[in-house]
């Protein structure tokens, strides 16, 4: 199993700078997701350890050695291309085969060889039956599991897949992406991924790695960077978010005439900070208290499973967002214009 | 985009659907001048070539002159176009896969032939490699002829017939971007697997599209090769000139015999370019061709 160590890596495409001093240590055998939104580096950063491209300053080394200046087809890496890249002129089999075929003589596995593995390949990824079909005659979803048998054909130490499921539609999206899990799961190749959809960075990944304007702003697991965001732009890419602007005082927070207690800020002296409070972390209720604002119900749309609201503040035309159970709707029997009180129960207060 | 769906669309298309009789009067109109203007002539090429009889025909082609005539057309046309396609492919290539300083003004100067017209065309080659051009001196002085002799005819038909594997290559490839190429390359392939295995199977119909062009251009070029040429008979005369010399003798059989040929090449060439696009439009949609079976 391979480790991948980059080290301070730059890139600019003329002005704009894609990566900005990028340093990450991708652990052997993890998989691990680059999550950001598009324009924020992490295709080329993943294009930069395939060696697709090369970085302007700065390093990659796989198990410590130096590959920087090693030749994509040197670097034992399987890719999977967004559009998936099949030869479109070639049989689901020689697809498939291609990495075996194109090896020097010396190396090159035997015919009977090649049609075993390539039949072993197929069987993995469950489509042994579409062997002499061309890609245009397959599913988006089989053209992916083909596009990652091909990868695996050269027996890759790291498998590197950019945006593996951005072109499915959502229910294939996630069934391939548990499957891939599962695929990891028994095969343990180091695997990096590019997405800039967070649930499915979350969903599959063992680390996440948040990345915006071609910096990292976070490293963590799924459960780290959703529960405790190190910046206000992790706050807000993963997940909805309220947004309120607020003064921190003395250890506390106010809101309005909310105040809500901020442990770590006791010797913040009367700062305007940012306060980020997720839907799902607020209360409604029908009684009033200190530690409560007063709302007005202005739309509720039930979504599956959850309830969304849509609150009005008095004063402020900014709409807060909350999102209850059903079984807590169902309870309180909200109407739409009815005035409620809403209670944090988490927030997390950046300074300015 | 396949043509097959454009076409049902428009069939289907009631909204913008003409009343009978506009739809004849414009067919009609586009058959008549077609055949005015193309159809008329050529049949004329064939009846005048043909007025004396089958031998006199065929005794057109046995002279010395028009076999030397024919002989040079295939010659030119033989080093032209290998030399087209090698770089028709390397610029196409260029331009579709890689950016870089002076792009836009390498795309400007291969359509440059199509602008300048080849009687300036050949002048400049006069300019350049003539007695009295640049080189001329030099040239005579080291006994090398290229101005009224093969190599000028040759760099002549070169100049006229390189944009057209190009064109016909740059949108393709750009439009199949560089995925399947990088995919062969992270998978193992050499630069000459990646092309031979990869890109060649996918651009080879565009590729022979442009060929026949290029060889159809190549082969009846007039104006830039008249003025290099020098009208040498038996030595320096392609098809195309040896024609007007005929005609201006009033050998009026023998000139549209020779026509006929020149005609002839370019019903094949017709014919092999719709049979290509016809296989380029299938290879385009194989799910669908192949679905229905």
């Amino acid at each position: 199993m391979m480790s991948i160590h980059i080290n301070n890596v730059r890139k600019n495409f003329g002005n704009f700078s894609a990566l900005n001093d990028i340093s990450l240590e991708i652990p052997p055998g993890e998989l691990v997701a680059l999550l950001g939104p598009s324009g924020c580096g992490k295709t080329t950063l993943l294009r930069i350890i395939a060696g697709l491209e090369s970085p302007d300053s700065g390093s990659i080394s796989f198990n410590g050695e130096d590959a920087t200046q090693r030749h994509v087809k040197e670097r034992q890496v399987g890719f999977v291309f967004q559009h998936y890249a099949l030869f479109r002129h070639m049989t689901v089999f020689e697809n498939v085969a291609f990495g075996l075929r194109v090896r020097p003589k010396a190396t090159r596995p035997s015919d009977a060889e090649i049609d075993r593995r390539v039949h072993e390949l197929l069987d993995l990824v469950q489509l042994d039956w579409l062997g002499d079909r061309f890609p245009p005659q397959l599913s988006g979803g089989q053209r992916q599991r083909i596009a990652l048998a091909r990868a695996l054909a050269v027996e890759p130490k790291v498998l590197l897949l950019d945006e593996p499921f951005g072109a499915l539609d959502a229910k294939v999206r996630k069934e391939l992406r548990r499957w891939l899990r599962r695929l990891h799961d028994e095969l343990h190749i180091t695997s990096v991924f590019v997405t800039h959809d967070q649930e499915e960075a979350l969903e599959v990944a063992d680390r996440v790695v948040v990345m915006d304007k071609g910096k990292i702003e976070q490293i963590g697991t799924p459960g780290d960077v959703y529960d405790n965001p190190a910046t206000p732009f992790v706050y807000q890419f993963l997940g909805n978010v309220n947004l309120f602007h607020s003064r921190v005082h003395a250890g506390f927070a106010r809101i309005g005439e909310l105040e809500v207690g901020v442990p770590g800020h006791a010797d913040t002296q009367d700062t305007p900070a940012l306060a980020y409070i997720r839907p799902h972390d607020i209360d409604i209720q029908r009684q009033g208290n200190k530690d409560t604002l007063k709302v007005k119900v202005s739309d509720i749309h039930a979504i599956g499973p959850i309830v969304r609201l849509e609150l009005e503040q008095g004063d402020s035309s900014e709409i807060i967002e909350a999102e209850l159970t059903r079984e807590r709707f169902g309870e309180l029997n909200l109407v739409r214009g009815e005035e409620v009180f809403i209670r944090p129960r988490k927030l997390r207060v950046f300074l300015q | 985009m396949s043509t097959k769906s454009y076409q049902n669309k428009i069939a289907n298309s009631r909204a913008i659907a003409e009343p009978v009789w506009i739809r004849w009067l414009l067919i009609g109109g586009a058959l008549a001048y077609l055949g005015l203007f193309l159809f008329v002539p050529l049949a004329a090429v064939f009846t005048e070539a043909l007025r004396k009889g089958f031998e006199t025909y065929l005794s057109a082609f046995s002279e010395p002159d028009a076999l030397s005539a024919i002989q040079l057309t295939f010659i030119a046309a033989l080093v032209s176009v290998p030399l087209n396609l090698v770089f028709g492919v390397s610029a196409a290539w260029a331009i579709a896969k890689f950016n870089f300083r002076g792009k836009s003004i390498l795309i400007t100067l291969i359509d440059l032939p199509f602008a300048v017209s080849p009687v300036i065309a050949g002048l400049i080659y006069v300019l350049i490699f003539g007695l009295q051009g640049w080189f001329g001196h030099w040239l005579s002085d080291h006994d090398i002829k290229i101005i009224f002799a093969l190599p000028g005819i040759v760099l002549a038909t070169i100049f006229v017939t390189f944009p057209f594997v190009a064109r016909e290559l740059i949108p393709l490839m750009q439009a199949q971007g560089k995925d399947e190429e990088e995919a062969a390359i992270v998978l193992g392939a050499s630069a000459w697997q990646m092309f031979y295995r990869v890109t060649l199977p996918n651009i080879k119909w565009g590729l022979l599209y442009g060929v026949i062009l290029s060889n159809a251009r190549a082969m009846g070029e007039f104006g830039a090769v008249s003025v290099v040429s020098g009208h040498v008979r038996g030595l320096t005369n392609t098809l195309p000139l040896h024609v007007e010399i005929l005609y201006n003798e009033y050998n009026y059989v023998a000139a549209f015999a020779c026509a006929s040929l020149l005609a002839f090449l370019a019903l094949v060439t017709l014919a092999l370019k719709t049979l290509v696009e016809w296989k380029t439009a299938q290879a385009q949609q194989p799910e669908l061709s192949q679905e229905s079976t």
